[in-house]
């Protein structure tokens, strides 16, 4: 099978939920609204000196632990770097986030195809108009919802 | 296993100087150790070794100190490749991991500083007292109190190898005191003794801490934490400011042309 991997036609239900707990009700994690990139505002109370997720959309349905290991603690915002429109905003929204929201950290996840790295390298731009610094964290989702690398970047 | 697992790893060696080279087997280099007392169970812990590694490491202890008792070899998968951990680090801890490359550029010159003193007629006491300032101001100063102002009070401070940590501070500190007086009084034999003694402390401490005890706390970081100490760490340079490393790094830059000239 050839063409982009990010949208190649893969079945792995035969996978699905091989293990893990399923007892007990799980609450979410989501502290804000809005989430989408396009909609949150850097000014938003709920960004101002927290930690950061920037999560593609696809992450949070395949990492099956997103609310419990990734989103607790943090603000949100999602993006698609393959999808979405105007994506030079979205640096600029990155150079306010550290500049003026003055966040604390920022994590990217991001799914494991090639496009989706493009999400990463969005990241770092804006970190890198940014004057202040701040630590940059890149983690990388399997398609099967397993962590592939979580590493500062 | 489980009373060894909690016993001191300088009593264990001493009983079974086996363990000792099988933990040299896995670059574990407690053997050396002048303090050794963190517990065997620690000591595993921290070097986050491959569970099959870690597996047959423990099996071998066991082996070595109750070798006739039947103990069960693990279960090993020789299809199952270990690969060697890559270090990473983060961002705060990195930068404490690139200080160390500055000061491990003066151990480097020890030797050649030691010899340019034996053949001068009389000791260089501004070469010995520059030196000294870089240890001092540099090392301890700039480095050394980010580590136990900050770093350090991420994590038990009462643990054994952050106590290890603070021994060697101050075991480096009255090596440089005995390298100050030997200056003042034009004792070369003394000024030898203590900046060798400085080296092999200072190269072994930064071996642990780059290796070992900079990875084992960055993984008891959360990442809120990260930011937080990056944000100190950057604080606490900032209060000395950018020109006392660049400062320090001239003056490096400057002894490694003198005595890679003078002493050939």
């Amino acid at each position: 099978m050839s063409g982009c991997p990010g949208s190649k036609t893969i079945d792995f239900s035969a996978n699905a939920n091989q293990e893990g707990s399923e007892t007990g009700k799980r609450p979410s994690q989501l502290r804000q609204w809005p989430i989408q990139f396009h909609l949150v505002s850097p000014q938003a109370p709920y960004f101002q000196g927290r930690d950061i997720l920037l999560a593609a959309d696809c992450t949070a349905f395949a990492l099956g632990d997103f609310h419990k290991d990734y989103l607790k603690g943090k603000s949100l915002a999602i993006a698609c770097p393959k999808l979405d429109s105007d994506q030079d905003v979205y640096i600029e929204k990155i150079k306010s986030l550290i500049d003026d929201a003055k966040i604390n950290t920022l994590s990217v996840m991001i799914m494991q195809v090639p496009c989706c790295f493009g999400l990463a390298q969005i990241a770092k731009e804006g970190a890198e108009k940014a004057s202040r610094k701040i630590p940059v964290k890149q983690i990388v989702v399997g398609l099967e919802g397993n962590i592939l690398s979580e590493e500062w970047i | 296993m489980k009373d060894i697992l909690t016993r001191d790893i300088r009593k264990v060696i001493d009983d079974c100087p086996e363990v000792g080279r099988i933990l040299e087997e896995y670059k574990i280099g407690c053997a050396p150790c002048s303090v050794g007392s963190c517990l065997l169970k620690d000591v595993v812990g921290i070097h986050n070794l491959d569970p099959q590694q870690e597996a047959t490491l423990m099996y071998r202890i066991e082996k070595a100190i109750y070798p006739s008792r039947n103990i069960k070899p693990p279960v090993v998968d020789p299809t199952k490749k270990v690969e060697p951990k890559k270090l990473t680090y983060s961002p705060p801890v990195k930068k404490l991991v690139d200080e160390h490359v500055l000061i491990k550029r003066l151990l480097a010159l020890v030797p050649a500083i030691i010899e340019f003193t034996e053949k001068s007629p009389k000791v260089d006491k501004a070469l010995i007292l520059n030196c000294v300032d870089f240890i001092r101001t540099y090392a301890d100063k700039y480095h050394h109190m980010k580590e136990e102002d900050i770093l350090f009070k991420y994590v038990d401070e009462k643990s054994e190898i952050i106590q290890i940590m603070y021994k060697d501070h101050i075991t480096g500190r009255n090596h440089v005191k005995q390298v100050v007086e030997g200056a003042e009084t034009g004792n070369k034999a003394q000024i030898k003794e203590h900046l060798f003694g400085y080296r092999d402390l200072l190269t072994q401490h930064i071996k642990k801490e780059d290796e070992i005890l900079y990875p084992w706390i960055d993984r008891q970081l959360s990442t809120a934490q990260v930011g937080e100490m990056f944000r100190r760490c950057n604080e606490a340079d900032a209060s000395v400011g950018d020109a006392l490393p660049k400062k320090y790094e001239a003056f490096i830059q400057e002894l490694e042309r003198k005595l890679l000239k003078e002493v050939k």
